[in-house]
C-alpha cells in the first residue's frame, strides 16, 4: 500500500516518533503471541512452571501498553496528526488495548493451566484446547503480520478465520458438555477447560478487531459491526 | 559534519572577541563622523546667522533729531488743508528747513546751509505734512518734533555711538552739529517703523520692506491657490486613477525632471508664455504667481504622490472591500490620510517659492517700485528680489537694511517650516 | 455529482519502499476529486482561470459554495487560494495585469458580466482581510461606513441600530459600547479583526470572504474569531482561506485543497482530515510538504 508510508514528513522527528510507536506495537504483539503460545502449551503439556512464567510475564505486557499509549498521546498533543497519521495513531491506541486484553486472556489460560496441572493426569479435553489454540495462535500471527505490512487483503482473510474459530469453539463446547454428562466427577476439570476455550475464543475476537483496525488505517473505512 | 573538532568553539569565541573590540571602535568612530558632520553644519548656520544678525540688527533702529517746528501757513503756501491740489504744491520742506535754521542760527552760506539741510532726511517735509494732516489744529502752532535723520547721519551716529565713527561722507560742520545735538539730547535712536511700513525708496532711511512683503504675500497666495489644487489633483490622478503605461511613465519621468530644472528656466518660460504670448503685464504678482506655480508644481506633485503612496494599501482594500467606489476610496480615506504629507509638501514648496528670485528677475519683478502693491495686478517686487536690489545699492546704509531684510525673510521661512512640522504632527493619524 | 476521474486509483507499489515524492507531481488536465458541487449552491464557479499577465495563477477551477456553509480553502503558499478568493468579489479588478476567465455566478447571476456594478457586488460579498485593517476613524465610523456609502440607513437612529447590531453579531458590542467614538485602531489585534468583521456584516452581505483572518492573531483571539465564524454561518455563507489546517478543520464544513493553482480536492472537512481522497491532500495535511 503506497499510501501507508509513514515517512517523508517535513518534521523528521515526526517520522521517527511514528516509526517508534509502530515498532513498539510490533514488539508488544510478539510478546503477546509468545505469552499465548506458552499459555496454550502450559495447558496441553500440564506444565505449571511454564504457566507461572506466563503469569509473571504478564506485567511486561501491561507496561508496554501504558508506554505505547503515552507515546500516542504525546504524538497527538504535539503533532496534531491528520489523515493517515491520525488513523495510524488511533489504530495503535486501540490495537494496544486489544493486545493487552489478549495478554490478559493468556494469563487467565495460564491460571487455569496451573489448576489443571494440579488436578489429575487425565488428558481429556486437551485435544480441543490444542486444536483451537493452534487456530487462534495462527490467527493472531496473521493479524500481526498483516499489521506489519499494512496488508488489507491479509487482514480481510484473517477476519474470516475468526468464523472458523467460532465454529471450533461451538464444537468444543458441545464436546466438553458431553464429557461433563459422561463423568460428573470431571465437571470441575472440564469447567477449567471450558474457561480456557472461552479465553481462546475471546482472543480470536481481539485478533479480528486488530484486523479491522488495519483496514481502517489503510482504507479509512470502518468495517466494524458490519454483516 | 564538520571536519574541525568541536573544541574549536573556544577558538571561535576568541576570534569573535578579538574582532569585537575592533568593531566597537569602528562603531564609535562612525558615530563621531556623524557628530562632526552635524557640528560642521550647525557651525556654518551659526556663522551665517551671527553675520547677518550682527550686520542687520542696527537697521531696526534709526536716528531721529528733535527740532522745534512751527507750522507756518505762509511758509508752506497752503490755505486750505482739505484741498489736495494745494497740498501737492505746498513747500513742505520749508518747514523742516526753517526748523533747522532755527536750531542752528549761526549757519550762513549756501554750502553750509546745504550741509545743514542734509542733516535730516529729504523726506522729512512729507512726514511733517502727514503729521499736520492728521492733526489740522497744529496749523500755525509750534511743537517739538523728532524728525528722521539723513542716512549718512544715521550711519555716522550709530558708528559713533559704537565708538568707531564712520565719517567718510560727513563734513566737519556736520560732525560738530551732531555733537551739539547729542550734548543737548536732541539726537537719538528710535525703533525704525519705516522699515516695516514703507515701500522701497532711493533714500535708505525712507526705504522699507512693506512693499516687498506684500508682493511676496500676493505672489505666494496666488502660487498656493494655483499649485496646491493642481498639484494634488495631478498627484491623485497619477497615483490612483491613471493606468500604468508608457504614457504615465513618460509623464512621471518628466515631472521628476521638471523638479530638477534650474528655476531661471521657469522665469524664461514665464516670460515667453505669459508675458509675450498671453500679454500678462510684467512685474505684477499674477505673472510671478504663475511662474512660481510652474516651479513648485513638480515639488507638490512629487511630495503629494509620496504622501498618497504612504497610505497603507490595506486601507484602500478595506474601503474597496466595503464597496466604496474609486473616488470614495480616495476622498474618504486616501486624501484625509495623505493630507498632512501633502500640506507639508505644499508648505515646503511655498517656502522654496518665497525664497526664489531668479525666475522673477526674468519677468520684471526686479523693478524699483515705491508703492505698496494692493492687488494682484499692481506692480510689485518680492523679498528676495528686494534683498538683491538693496545688496546692489551703493549707499552704505543699505548694507544693514539688506541684512535686516534677510532676517525677515529667514524668519518667514522658519515660521513656515515650523508650521509644516506642526501641521504634520497635528494631523498625522496613526494606523 | 462529482467530476472525480479515477485518478486516485492506487498503483501497486512495493510495500516496503516509501512512495517517492516525485510521483506526487500533478499532471495537466487533472480533475478535482471529491464533492465539488452542491444542491443549494450560493455561488457557482465553472472553469475559472486567473492570469497575471501570461502567468496562470488558477487553472480551471470548478466548485460550488453552498448556502450557509463555511468552506475552507487550504494549500501551500502560492497555490492560488487567495487569488481565487479575491476573484469572488472582483478584488482582483484593481490589479491591472490580472485577468479572470470562466464563469463565477452568485444566485445564477454572472459576477463578471459588464452589466453588474462592482460596488453592488461588494455590498453583497463582504471581505475580511489578513491583517486587521480598520479605518483610522472611530469604532462607530468604521461600522457605519458601509451603510453610509450604500445609503442603508435613513436616519441617525437607524444607523445607530445597524452599528449596534453589527457589533453584537461580531461579539464586540460589550467590549466597545462605552467607547464607540474612540479610534478603532486603538483596539487589540483580535478586537480590530472583529471590528472588521462587524464592518463587513454591517451591510448585510450574503457571502463573507475571509482571507487568512487569524494569521496575525494570537490563539485566544483566533479562538474568538473561530467561534464567531461558527455563529455567523447561521446567517451568512462564508469562504475562508487559511494557512492553518487545524483552523480549517475546526471551523469549516467543507474543505477545498489547492495545489499549484489547481483545485485538487473538495470534500466534507471531516473526511479531508481523516481520509482524504487525493494523495496530494494527504501529503499536505499530514505535513509532508507545504
Amino acid at each position: 500500500m503506497s499510501k501507508m508510508s509513514f515517512e517523508n514528513h517535513i518534521m523528521k522527528q515526526f517520522d521517527e516518533e511514528l516509526e517508534e510507536v509502530r515498532t513498539r506495537l510490533m514488539e508488544m504483539g510478539g510478546k503477546v503471541e509468545q505469552q499465548l503460545q506458552n499459555a496454550v502449551l502450559a495447558v496441553t503439556e500440564a506444565d505449571s512452571a511454564l504457566a507461572e512464567l506466563v503469569i509473571k510475564e504478564e506485567k511486561y505486557v501491561d507496561e508496554m501498553e501504558v508506554d505505547i499509549d503515552e507515546a500516542c498521546i504525546l504524538i497527538i498533543a504535539r503533532r496534531q496528526p491528520a489523515a493517515s497519521d491520525l488513523r495510524l495513531v488511533m489504530m495503535v491506541t486501540k490495537a494496544v488495548n486489544d493486545l493487552e486484553r489478549i495478554g490478559d486472556e493468556a494469563k487467565k489460560i495460564a491460571n487455569h493451566a496451573v489448576m489443571l496441572a494440579g488436578e489429575s493426569t487425565s488428558s481429556q479435553g486437551y485435544t480441543e484446547v490444542r486444536h483451537m489454540g493452534k487456530s487462534v495462535i495462527s490467527m493472531l500471527n496473521n493479524a500481526l503480520d498483516a499489521f506489519a505490512r499494512f496488508d488489507v487483503e491479509a487482514a480481510m482473510r484473517t477476519i474470516e478465520e475468526d468464523k472458523q474459530i467460532d465454529l471450533e469453539y461451538k464444537t468444543a463446547l458441545r464436546e466438553l458438555a458431553t464429557y461433563m454428562m459422561e463423568d460428573p466427577r470431571s465437571i470441575t476439570r472440564v469447567i477449567n477447560i471450558l474457561w480456557v476455550v472461552r479465553s481462546l475464543e475471546r482472543i480470536g475476537d481481539h485478533a479480528k478487531n486488530l484486523c479491522e483496525q488495519i483496514v481502517f488505517v489503510v482504507k479509512g473505512k470502518d468495517i466494524r459491526h458490519q454483516k | 559534519m564538520t571536519k574541525k573538532p568541536m573544541t574549536d568553539s573556544s577558538n571561535h569565541l576568541d576570534k569573535i572577541k578579538k574582532s569585537l573590540s575592533r568593531r566597537n571602535r569602528a562603531e564609535k568612530r562612525f558615530r563621531w563622523y556623524g557628530r562632526m558632520a552635524v557640528f560642521v553644519g550647525l557651525a556654518a548656520v551659526m556663522v551665517l546667522f551671527t553675520d547677518i544678525i550682527s550686520k542687520g540688527h542696527g537697521a531696526f533702529r534709526i536716528t531721529y533729531v528733535e527740532l522745534q517746528v512751527t507750522y507756518d501757513q505762509d511758509m508752506i503756501g497752503v490755505e486750505n488743508l482739505t484741498d489736495p491740489a494745494q497740498l501737492a504744491l505746498g513747500d513742505w520742506e520749508a518747514l523742516s528747513k526753517a526748523a533747522l535754521r532755527n536750531e542752528f542760527g549761526d549757519v550762513s552760506g549756501r554750502r553750509d546751509k546745504r550741509k545743514l539741510y542734509g542733516l535730516i532726511s529729504s523726506g522729512a517735509g512729507y512726514d511733517l505734512k502727514d503729521r499736520l494732516l492728521a492733526n489740522p489744529l497744529l496749523l500755525g502752532e509750534t511743537e517739538n518734533v523728532w524728525i528722521l535723520a539723513d542716512d549718512d547721519i544715521d550711519t555716522y551716529y550709530k558708528s559713533w555711538l559704537d565708538g568707531e565713527p564712520y565719517a567718510a561722507r560727513m563734513s566737519a560742520k556736520q560732525i560738530q552739529w551732531i555733537d551739539e545735538l547729542h550734548a543737548q539730547g536732541k539726537i537719538r535712536l528710535q525703533f525704525n517703523s519705516n522699515l516695516f511700513t514703507r515701500g522701497d525708496s532711493r533714500e535708505p532711511e525712507q526705504a522699507g520692506i512693506r512693499g516687498a512683503v506684500m508682493g511676496s504675500l500676493l505672489v505666494l497666495i496666488l502660487t498656493l491657490m494655483l499649485s496646491f489644487p493642481i498639484g494634488v489633483s495631478a498627484a491623485i490622478y497619477l497615483e490612483e486613477f491613471a493606468p500604468r503605461n508608457r504614457w504615465t511613465d513618460f509623464i512621471e519621468v518628466n515631472i521628476n525632471n521638471l523638479a530638477a530644472v534650474p528655476s531661471i528656466i521657469f522665469g524664461l518660460l514665464g516670460l515667453a508664455i505669459f508675458i509675450n504670448f498671453f500679454h500678462v503685464p510684467r512685474s505684477v504678482p499674477i505673472v510671478g504667481g504663475l511662474v512660481l506655480t510652474l516651479m513648485t508644481l513638480p515639488t507638490i506633485i512629487i511630495t503629494s504622490r509620496a504622501a498618497i503612496k504612504s497610505v497603507p494599501p490595506s486601507i484602500r482594500e478595506a474601503a474597496m472591500g466595503m464597496g466604496a467606489s474609486k473616488s470614495q476610496v480616495v476622498l474618504h480615506h486616501v486624501l484625509p490620510l495623505s493630507l498632512p504629507g501633502m500640506l507639508t509638501g505644499a508648505i515646503i514648496g511655498m517656502a522654496q517659492a518665497l525664497g526664489e528670485s531668479a525666475p522673477l528677475l526674468m519677468i520684471g519683478m526686479v523693478a524699483f517700485i515705491v508703492d505698496i502693491p494692493a492687488g494682484f495686478s499692481d506692480p510689485a517686487t518680492v523679498l528676495p528680489v528686494q534683498i538683491f536690489l538693496w545688496a546692489d545699492s551703493p549707499e552704505r546704509a543699505f548694507i544693514e537694511k539688506t541684512s535686516a531684510a534677510i532676517m525677515v525673510l529667514l524668519s518667514f521661512l522658519i515660521v513656515m517650516n515650523t508650521v509644516a512640522v506642526w501641521l504634520r504632527k497635528r494631523l498625522e493619524r496613526r494606523w | 455529482m462529482t467530476q472525480a476521474a479515477p485518478v486516485t486509483k492506487k498503483k501497486p507499489v512495493s510495500k516496503t519502499t516509501p512512495k517517492p515524492m516525485q510521483n506526487l507531481e500533478i499532471t495537466d488536465h487533472q480533475a478535482t476529486v471529491g464533492k465539488c458541487f452542491a444542491d443549494n449552491a450560493k455561488m457557482t464557479m465553472r472553469n475559472v482561470n486567473v492570469f497575471y499577465d501570461d502567468k496562470q495563477a488558477i487553472h480551471d477551477v470548478s466548485i460550488d459554495i453552498a448556502k450557509n456553509e463555511v468552506i475552507a480553502m487550504i494549500g501551500p503558499s502560492g497555490c492560488g487560494k487567495s487569488t481565487f478568493l479575491r476573484s469572488l468579489n472582483r478584488m482582483n479588478d484593481t490589479v491591472d495585469i490580472c485577468r479572470v476567465e470562466g464563469q463565477i455566478c452568485m444566485d445564477g447571476e454572472d459576477l463578471y458580466s459588464p452589466k453588474l456594478d462592482v460596488v453592488e457586488l461588494r455590498a453583497r460579498v463582504g471581505m475580511v482581510f489578513q491583517k486587521p485593517n480598520p479605518f483610522p476613524k472611530s469604532i462607530y465610523e468604521n461600522v457605519a461606513y458601509g451603510p453610509k456609502i450604500h445609503g442603508l440607513a435613513d436616519t441617525r437612529v437607524d444607523l445607530d441600530e445597524i452599528v449596534e447590531n453589527s457589533l453584537r453579531k461580531a461579539s464586540l458590542w460589550e467590549e466597545v459600547k462605552e467607547r464607540l467614538h474612540q479610534a478603532g485602531t486603538g483596539l487589540s489585534g483580535g478586537q480590530q479583526q472583529r471590528l472588521c468583521i462587524a464592518r463587513a456584516i454591517a451591510v448585510s452581505p450574503e457571502v463573507i470572504l475571509m482571507d487568512e483572518p487569524c494569521s496575525a492573531l494570537d490563539p485566544i483571539a483566533t479562538a474568538r474569531i473561530e467561534e464567531l465564524i461558527e455563529e455567523l454561518s447561521q446567517n451568512f455563507t462564508i469562504a475562508i482561506v487559511t494557512h492553518s489546517m487545524q483552523q480549517a478543520a475546526r471551523v469549516s464544513h467543507r474543505t477545498a485543497y489547492f495545489h499549484l493553482g489547481r483545485l485538487i480536492e473538495v470534500n466534507p472537512t471531516e473526511q479531508v482530515f481523516t481520509m482524504p481522497e487525493h494523495q496530494l491532500t494527504e501529503a499536505y495535511i499530514t505535513g509532508r510538504f507545504g
